[in-house]
């Protein structure tokens, strides 16, 4: 009998022992959370409101507030047949619409915002906020150069694709070198859901 | 104390390196090298979690039965690593979003666990918080050495600064996963070669 309970492992003080660690780390994680997760939640939303000011082709101020304070002056969010959108309206006038997108890329999904004139005849301007391409190529979307370029595009009636990239006849855009199933997967989401997206709303903003 | 405290150093940082000697964190190093910032980050980001988790470890192996510790060391480990987390999706969301899943791996890192089950277990406090201190940086320093040339070669840049000019062609293979797998392979080959160990030194004597 003796032997046997020497053996034995005891049971009590190690369950005793992980309760309280377990709780002591998860106290400390929670209020941890607690307190940054309004700072969390601000960074994720001015992240978005960064990108929706660069697809108005407004300046993108530095600080958080900032951003927030010209986004809050500029931009309202609408709804129309469950598509949510924003405005940008300047001095009165509305200067544009953007739409988020999203779309399959290369290796994940890839979302973003596109915004568009009032009279739907013009990009002003793309942006990616979430994508999983490779770093240094198809990655490469996201740098300036590449964003850039759609700003202006025409938009026309029945046109067909919007964005082509050059060489082809008509291009108005460069593909990313060495990244052509990125390059192609960006132009194709945009080209499809675009026309889509004003087919559908057009009568109704 | 300081003779002991540089010995932990020198084996942590140096002789037992824990990259290219104990060839362990291996995933994390491929993963986040294609930048010297990310490498930075997680640098920084793993030398707070095994300094802190060996610390803490050290501080309740009195206390903690044997049979449970790996249980209590996972917690803890998890615990600072989550600490980390939160505080750059707080702070550094760029930089929470560039090394995406690799922060909260860092509960995997083996190096973490190893320092805890080889050092801190049985040695007191501070210096189980200077030996996972000293592997920490020993891990960051090998990082920011393979980032160095992935990120020169392959973007022509360093730390995001332009260095090579713009008539550099940048070689892709170093900033894609093979090129991970080429800069770490140099470096293991090149620190065998002129870094001999006290194992080969042994084996060089009896040869």
């Amino acid at each position: 009998m003796a032997r046997k309970s020497k053996n034995k492992k005891p049971i009590l003080y190690p369950v005793v022992f992980m309760i309280v660690i377990a709780a002591v780390f998860t106290t400390a994680l929670a209020s941890l959370n607690a307190v940054t997760i309004d700072l969390v939640e601000t960074q994720e939303a001015v992240k978005n409101q960064r990108s929706i000011l660069y697809v108005f082709g407004q300046d993108v101020p530095e600080g958080l507030e900032e951003v927030q304070t010209s986004f809050e002056a500029l931009v309202t969010e609408e709804t129309i047949k469950e598509i949510s959108y924003y405005v940008a309206t300047e001095n009165d006038e509305i200067i544009g619409y953007a739409f988020p997108f999203q779309g399959s890329g290369l290796w994940g999904t890839i979302w973003g915002y596109v915004a568009i004139t009032p009279d739907f005849s013009e990009i002003i301007g793309v942006d990616f906020i979430k994508h999983a391409e490779t770093p240094g190529l198809g990655g490469r979307i996201s740098e300036q150069w590449y964003r850039d370029q759609f700003r202006g595009i025409r938009i026309e009636e029945d046109m067909g694709d919007i964005i082509i990239y050059r060489p082809s006849s008509g291009g108005n855009a460069d593909a990313i070198t060495g990244a052509t199933l990125t390059s192609n997967a960006v132009r194709n989401m945009i080209n499809d859901q675009l026309q889509e997206l004003l087919d559908e709303v057009k009568g109704d903003i | 104390m300081a003779a002991k405290t540089k010995k932990i150093f020198t084996l942590g940082v140096w002789k037992d390196n824990p990259v290219y000697r104990q060839i362990l964190g291996i995933c994390s190093a491929l993963a986040v090298t294609n930048l010297m910032l990310n490498s930075l980050v997680m640098g920084v980001g793993l030398i707070f979690v095994t300094s802190l988790s060996s610390f803490t470890v050290s501080l309740l192996r009195n206390h903690t039965p044997k049979h449970i510790r790996m249980m209590v060391q996972t917690l803890i480990i998890s615990g600072y690593v989550i600490i980390v987390d939160i505080f750059l999706k707080a702070y550094l969301p760029s930089m929470s979003e560039a090394l995406g899943p690799y922060v909260g791996l860092i509960i995997t890192n083996c190096i973490i666990m190893g320092r805890a089950e080889a050092f801190a277990q049985f040695n007191t406090p501070i210096p189980s918080f200077f030996d996972g201190m000293a592997n920490g940086i020993g891990y960051a320093l090998v990082l920011l050495f393979i980032a160095f040339f992935r990120e020169l070669l392959g973007f022509g840049s360093l730390f995001g600064f332009n260095i090579l000019g713009p008539n550099w062609v940048s070689w892709t293979l170093m900033i894609m996963p093979p090129g991970a797998f080429f800069m770490l392979a140099i470096v293991i080959w090149i620190t065998k070669r002129y870094l001999p160990g006290d194992e080969e030194k042994k084996g060089g004597a009896t040869a």
